[in-house]
């Protein structure tokens, strides 16, 4: 295919290329719409000067503070966008994700009926998402969107998350993480290898960029010789929009900790630290397994170690070294799917099955670290906020959820689900390949879903119409 | 430029209508009307892929799949008053099939891997728009796969892939007990553990 251009001044930022880790606080507010239309969309049009593209700044020239919108299907609504417009959008969006809960596995204690209140309960309709170097510049970003809210009335913010980095770039399992994004054609092809769809002969070759940016040709357009455009909005909400997923995802640290604690008295003359490297697919400084199968590779900087995302399974196709079942290969199994080993060597299918369901992630941590060594539960609400975008929820994001993570039979691995974000289901267990085997029991609740989103980040273009009421 | 016909969206969790599985298998059921030359070249195809079974390995290897089955039919078996007894203007594709996952997934691997396979079973049907894009494919199957009345699972828990490793589990675990009597304890927890390494994927 032909080199896209992508017109980076129309698309908002911190989706192809992410914002980077000099903004340590970021906070997301719902703001729910209680004014009509005509009210809201003049105070959408002072957001909207604001917001900050995907041009790319001169060095040295990061601003302090940045500013991007999302809105939900009823924020749609409430902006004044017609029903014939609202239903071009796809069906998983315009449902919302507290509907699909029984398919993503948010049940039990993740059910919405116990969600954050604000969440999941359609009166979530505009995301404001600041991002700011400090904390003066971000109290003061804060500031100035409360102020143009009550200027305009009739807006209230249900709910907000303020998160922060973590020390190290970590997330609280205690494992840097964030690395292994999609490689998009005109915008990041230089990290095909290991970000983009692995080809025969050890090749690999980027994405394209209508599989996360709308109105841009995406895979299926790449082999339509009518090279139609993938499915999107009307216009012009459909150009250079996509659709995002929020969900913050509570994280019990301490009951992580004793879990390994106590399964590592089993396992390997008690080595904790491999075992849980085992569970997620990587060591906690990011080097992944498939690797470095045996010990952490000391002085490991997953920001500029060049196998940090560069690599495959098919020289582990029996889990040896990263298991069948670890996070990371579950939730990106690249060359994994389906791939025997034959008498003849590796038969796989590339990135055949897995090349569709791949997603940008933009999360962060929020909450205070537990600190190290305690087993105990501090009472403090600690996890990550989950963020992704695609082109499709329902192929990328829930395709993963429902096919990879929260069931194991593509892996061969049975009723397993994924064993930190998985529903344990009574007999949860993972399989640790090895000879022999150890088997980690009992699964428990480590990740409970607090509440969630499915949203859509429109264009530059496509916001200046929502905020006109000329997007129809 | 055009866009593409939207792919559907998931209906249910395995993306498919209700009655169309049962526990964790998957029924898909298509229809489609065969032209003329079809008529002539599907029986050599089909001839010619039970003669050589490697030309259907790679659908064997997704084991996802259980089975797909393809048949041309010119007549509904008469079943008595009121049907009318007699052959189809055209004759028909019948294709049915059992899967394990989602319905997207499903039609993707057959859209991105058993490639020239489709086109080959399905490339004599009216309307067929090639498997790739995948897009119009997933349309064109959707359009013309028919809800089923009735399908029912043997082992709802399981899948195929699940049913496989329990039978061959089952044989090692009858070999381990059936030489565990001749066994002192140390030679047991030898074998037990060569026994966990070999069956470690079935268990």
């Amino acid at each position: 295919m032909a080199s896209v251009q992508i017109d980076l001044g129309d698309i908002q930022g911190d989706i192809l290329r992410a914002y980077g880790n000099d903004y340590d606080n970021t906070t997301y507010a719902f703001v729910k719409i209680e004014c009509p239309p005509e009210q809201a969309r003049a105070w959408f049009h002072g957001v909207v000067d604001h917001v900050t593209t995907a041009e790319t700044w001169p060095p040295g020239e990061k601003p302090l503070t940045t500013l991007n919108v999302a809105v939900t299907a009823p924020g749609l609504r409430a902006l004044g966008v017609s029903e014939d417009v609202v239903g071009s959008f796809s069906r998983e969006f315009r449902a919302g994700m507290s509907s699909r809960s029984e398919l993503l596995g948010d049940v039990g204690p993740s059910d919405p009926n116990s969600w954050e209140p604000g969440l999941g309960t359609g009166d979530a309709h505009v995301l404001l998402t600041i991002n700011a170097k400090q904390a003066a510049d971000h109290q003061r970003a804060l500031g100035k969107m409360k102020e143009a809210m009550d200027a305009v009335g009739g807006l209230r913010i249900v709910y907000q998350e303020d998160t922060e980095l973590l020390p190290g770039a970590r997330e609280h399992f205690g494992y840097s993480d964030g690395f292994a994004q999609p490689a998009i054609e005109g915008a990041s092809d230089d990290k095909a290898r290991g970000g983009g769809v692995p080809l025969k002969d050890g090749k690999w070759r980027a994405l394209a960029a209508g599989e996360f940016i709308l109105g841009y040709p995406d895979e299926d357009t790449r082999v339509d010789p009518k090279k139609r455009l993938p499915n999107a909005p009307a216009a012009p909400l459909g150009r250079s929009g996509t659709y995002m997923v929020w969900r913050k995802l509570y994280q019990d640290i301490a009951l992580w900790r004793r879990v390994m604690r106590d399964a590592a008295k089993l396992y390997e003359g008690g080595d904790e630290h491999l075992l849980s490297a085992k569970v997620v697919g990587r060591w906690t400084n990011g080097a992944p397994l498939v690797k470095y199968p045996d010990e952490e590779p000391r002085g490991y900087d997953p920001k500029t170690a060049e196998d940090v995302n560069d690599f495959r399974y098919d020289g582990d196709v029996d889990g040896m070294r990263c298991p069948l079942g670890a996070h990371i290969r579950r939730s990106n199994p690249r060359d994994a799917l389906a791939a025997v080993a034959g008498p003849k060597g590796v038969i796989g299918f590339d990135g055949h099955l897995s090349f569709r369901h791949r997603m940008i992630r933009r999360g962060m941590p929020y909450g205070r670290v537990l600190p190290e060594g305690v087993t105990e539960d501090d009472g403090v609400d600690r996890g990550l906020v989950f963020v992704s975008f695609q082109g499709s929820i329902s192929r990328q994001f829930e395709g993963v959820q429902v096919q990879w993570l929260n069931a194991g039979n593509i892996f061969g691995l049975g009723h397993d689900k994924d064993f930190l974000l998985g529903d344990p289901h009574g007999t949860g267990k993972m399989t640790i390949q090895g000879k022999p085997p150890f088997f980690l029991a009992p699964q428990e609740v480590f990740v409970r879903t607090r509440g969630g989103e499915y949203l859509f980040v429109p264009g530059m273009t496509a916001l200046a119409a929502l905020a006109d009421g000329t997007a129809g | 430029m055009s866009i593409q016909t939207p792919a559907p969206a998931p209906i249910t969790a395995t993306g498919t209508q209700p009655r169309n599985h049962d526990g964790q298998a998957i029924a898909i059921t298509v229809f489609s009307t065969i032209k003329l030359w079809g008529r002539v070249f599907l029986p050599v195809l089909f001839f010619v892929t039970r003669r050589i079974p490697k030309l259907t390995g790679t659908l064997r290897q997704l084991s996802f799949i259980h089975f797909a089955r393809w048949t041309v039919i010119g007549k509904l078996p008469y079943n008595g008053p009121p049907q009318k007894k007699g052959r189809f203007r055209y004759p028909h594709m019948y294709f049915e099939s059992n899967f394990n996952g989602g319905w997207e997934e499903y039609i993707d691997a057959f859209s991105h891997i058993l490639t020239d396979g489709m086109t080959a079973f399905w490339g004599s049907s009216y309307g067929f728009p090639k498997p790739l894009p995948t897009a119009p494919f997933k349309r064109y199957i959707q359009d013309n796969e028919t809800e089923a009345d009735h399908y029912y699972c043997a082992y709802p828990e399981a899948t195929s892939t699940m049913i496989q490793r329990s039978l061959e589990l089952d044989k090692k675990l009858v070999a381990l007990k059936r030489d565990a009597r001749r066994m002192d304890p140390d030679a047991f927890a030898a074998a037990y553990r060569r026994f966990l390494t070999d069956a470690q994927n079935a268990l």
